[in-house]
C-alpha cells in the first residue's frame, strides 16, 4: 500500500513517493527541497531540480549541495527551467511530458544512480487556466508512472498564494499533500494499478472529479477504483462514477468499484446507476 | 361489502373501516376474489401478519396470482408507498390489464408521527392518480385498534368509503382541493439544537449531522444514510430554498430528528415520492432521503419548507 494523506512535515522518502508541496515563504521551500534532495543524493539518486526558484533555494543553503557545479559536473544534479520543461509558453503535451521523464529514470539507472529525485515549482504553470487541465493530467499521469515504482520520485511545489481553484486542482491529483490548510477535499492517486480516492466525493467537487477521472490513464482495460478512503459520497459524485464507468465502456473498459460504503452501494442502485452502466462491486481488499 | 357505489373510469380510492381482522378477512377477500374472476393484476401491500391471513384463506392457485408486498417494509417510511403504486399501476397498464390493489398503510402499530404521514400519502395518492389510468385502492383501516382521529382522516382522504355493511361516496370526503403538504408537523418537545446555513456551510452541516448521529449511538448505516439526507436536504435549501436554510436537531424518546426548513416553496408535491428514471439529473435527493430513513414528513407552503427525518434509534 502506497503511504498518502497530509503531510504537516517533510519525512523520508519511499520509493514510490509524489509530494504536492504548497508554501508561504520561498526561504521555508529552500530548505525543504535542499533537505529532499540530500536525502536523494545520500541514497545515490540522480538529482533533477525543475524551475529556477528550486535551484536558488538550494544552491544558497549550503551543505553538500552547494556545490551545484560539482554536481553537474558528474552528472548527480541536472537543472531544468521550468519554460524548457514544459514549452515557452506554448503546447504542452502530457504524454510528451511523461516521454521525458521515463526516459530519464532509465538514463539515471542507466548511469550508475539508484533512481532519479525530482523537485519541481510549477507554481506559474498552475496560475495560467489555459495550461491547468494539461498540468493535471500530466500530474496523473506522473503519479502512475512514480506509483508502479518506476525508480522516480517527486516533490511537487505551489506557491500558497495561487487562487484557490488552482491549489485544489493540483493537491488532488497528489498521494501525499502538505498544505496550510486541512488538504483539498478529496484526493486521487494511483497505488499499482488501482486508482485510490480518499476524501469526499460530492457535488460541489463533481466538476474536479470529471475533469480528473477524464484524464485517468486507465483507459480501455479493466480500471479498479478504490473506494475505501472515501468517507463521503452524495448523489453529484455517485453520478460522476457512473459517468466514468459509462465512458470506459464506451472505449472498451470496465470498472470495479472497491470497498465502497454500503451506503454508496443502496444509492447505486435506487438510482438505477447500474441500469445505464455495468460497474463491479467488491470488498476492499485485505 | 355491497357493490354499491360508482365504479366509473379513473382512479378509485377507497377508505374500508373494519373491526379486527375477521371483518378485514371478509371485505378484503370479497374485493380480491372480485378482481380474479375479472382477471385484474392484483397487489397486495399489508403488514406480514394480515398477508399471511389473506394468503392461507386464498386457495393455492389464487394465491399464487396475487402480488405480496410487506408493507411494514416497502412502506416502513410512509413516503416510500406512492413509488410502489406508481410502479405497479405502470406495470399493469404496461401489460394492458387493470390493477387492483389492497393497501394498508395506517396498519396497527404505527407511532403517531407515522400516522400523520399516512394521512399525507393518502391525499397524495388522490393527487397523483386522478385523471390517469383506470384502477382502484381499497385501504383497510382497523376502526377497532386504531385511534378515532386516524379513522376520521381516512374518511376525509378517501372519495369512496365501505364497511362490511355498506359502500359508497365517504361522508367525511374533504374533496381534492385540499393541498396535501400544507400543515404543520408538532413541535420539538425539549432541547433543540439549531443552525443556520448558506452555500459555503454545507459540509460542516453534514459533519456536524454525522456525529451528532454517531455521539447517539446510531449504527454505522444509520449514520451513513442520515449523513447523506443531511447534504442533499441542505443543498436542496441552498439551491431551492432561497439560498439559506436552518437545521434543527432533537430527540424525543426513540426518535433522532433531523429537521431541514428554508423559504422556498415545494412547487410539486410529489416530489421525492416518484422513483427517478435511472440516471436522471436532479430530482434525484429527496427521493434518496425517502428511500433510506425511516421517517420524512414534508410540509410545504407559502412560509416555507419543511423536512423532517425520523431515525428510530
Amino acid at each position: 500500500m502506497r503511504i498518502h494523506g497530509l503531510l504537516p512535515e517533510l519525512r523520508p522518502a519511499t520509493r514510490t513517493d509524489h509530494v504536492c508541496w504548497v508554501y508561504d515563504d520561498p526561504a521555508a521551500f529552500g530548505e525543504i527541497a535542499r533537505r529532499y534532495l540530500t536525502e536523494g543524493l545520500a541514497a545515490g539518486e540522480r538529482l533533477l531540480c525543475v524551475g529556477d526558484a528550486v535551484l536558488e533555494g538550494v544552491r544558497t543553503s549550503g551543505g553538500p549541495l552547494a556545490d551545484v557545479g560539482g554536481l553537474q559536473a558528474r552528472g548527480a544534479l541536472q537543472v531544468l527551467d521550468v519554460r524548457a520543461a514544459y514549452g515557452a509558453g506554448g503546447a504542452f503535451y502530457p504524454d510528451q511530458q511523461l516521454a521525458f521523464y521515463d526516459a530519464a529514470t532509465r538514463k539515471a539507472r542507466a548511469d550508475g544512480f539508484t533512481g532519479l529525485r525530482v523537485v519541481a515549482e510549477l507554481s506559474d504553470l498552475a496560475a495560467d487556466p489555459g495550461r491547468r487541465a494539461d498540468l493535471l493530467r500530466w500530474e496523473h499521469l506522473a503519479d502512475d508512472f512514480i506509483g508502479h515504482g518506476s525508480g522516480m520520485v517527486a516533490l511537487c511545489a505551489y506557491r500558497h498564494d495561487l487562487d484557490g481553484e488552482a491549489l485544489t486542482d493540483v493537491t488532488t491529483v497528489h498521494p501525499l499533500v502538505h498544505s496550510g490548510d486541512g488538504g483539498p477535499p478529496f484526493r486521487i492517486w494511483f497505488d499499482g494499478d488501482v486508482l485510490t480516492l480518499a476524501g469526499a466525493l460530492d457535488t460541489f467537487g463533481a466538476q474536479r472529479l470529471r475533469a480528473i477521472l477524464d484524464s485517468c490513464p486507465a483507459a480501455g482495460r479493466r480500471v479498479v477504483a478504490d473506494l475505501s478512503a472515501v468517507d463521503f459520497v452524495d448523489v453529484g459524485g455517485c453520478r460522476e462514477l457512473a459517468r466514468w464507468a459509462a465512458r470506459l465502456e464506451a472505449r472498451s473498459g470496465s470498472l470495479e468499484l472497491r470497498g465502497a460504503a454500503r451506503v454508496v452501494r443502496r444509492m447505486w442502485a435506487l438510482l438505477g446507476f447500474d441500469q445505464v452502466c455495468d460497474v463491479t462491486f467488491a470488498e476492499a481488499a485485505a | 361489502m355491497t357493490a354499491a357505489g360508482h365504479t366509473g373510469p379513473g382512479f378509485e380510492h377507497e377508505s374500508f373501516l373494519h373491526r379486527g381482522d375477521g371483518e378485514f378477512l371478509h371485505g378484503v377477500l370479497g374485493s380480491l376474489r372480485e378482481g380474479l374472476a375479472r382477471g385484474e393484476t392484483l397487489v397486495v401491500a399489508e403488514p406480514a401478519p394480515r398477508l399471511a391471513l389473506l394468503r392461507d384463506a386464498l386457495p393455492g392457485a389464487d394465491a399464487a396470482a396475487v402480488t405480496w408486498l410487506d408493507m411494514s417494509e416497502c412502506g416502513a417510511n410512509p413516503g416510500r408507498i406512492l413509488a410502489v403504486w406508481r410502479a405497479a399501476l405502470d406495470d399493469a397498464v404496461a401489460a394492458g390489464r387493470t390493477l387492483r390493489g389492497v393497501g394498508e398503510p395506517a396498519f396497527v402499530g404505527r407511532r403517531d408521527a407515522e400516522l400523520a404521514e399516512c394521512d399525507v400519502h393518502e391525499r397524495l395518492l388522490n393527487t397523483a392518480f386522478t385523471g390517469g389510468p383506470t384502477w382502484r385502492l381499497l385501504c383497510p383501516y382497523d376502526r377497532a385498534r386504531l385511534p378515532a382521529a386516524v379513522c376520521r382522516r381516512a374518511l376525509a382522504a378517501h372519495p369512496i368509503s365501505s364497511t362490511t355493511a355498506e359502500r359508497g361516496r365517504s361522508p367525511g370526503w374533504s374533496g381534492d382541493d385540499v393541498e396535501p403538504l400544507a400543515g404543520t408537523l408538532p413541535a420539538p418537545p425539549g432541547a433543540v439544537l439549531r443552525g443556520t446555513f448558506g452555500a459555503g456551510d454545507l459540509t460542516a452541516v453534514r459533519r456536524t449531522v454525522s456525529s451528532w448521529a454517531r455521539a447517539l449511538g446510531l449504527a454505522r448505516d444509520r449514520v451513513e444514510a442520515l449523513e447523506l439526507a443531511a447534504a442533499e436536504l441542505a443543498a436542496n435549501s441552498v439551491r431551492h430554498g432561497g439560498g439559506t436554510g436552518g437545521v434543527a436537531l432533537w430527540v424525543d424518546g426513540d426518535a433522532a430528528v433531523v429537521e431541514f426548513t428554508d423559504a422556498g416553496r415545494m412547487a410539486d408535491p410529489m416530489a421525492g415520492r416518484r422513483r427517478p428514471a435511472p440516471g436522471q439529473e436532479g430530482g434525484c435527493g429527496l427521493y434518496l432521503v425517502h428511500q433510506l430513513c425511516d421517517l420524512v414528513a414534508v410540509r410545504s407552503s407559502a412560509d416555507g419548507t419543511t423536512v423532517r427525518v425520523t431515525t428510530w434509534r
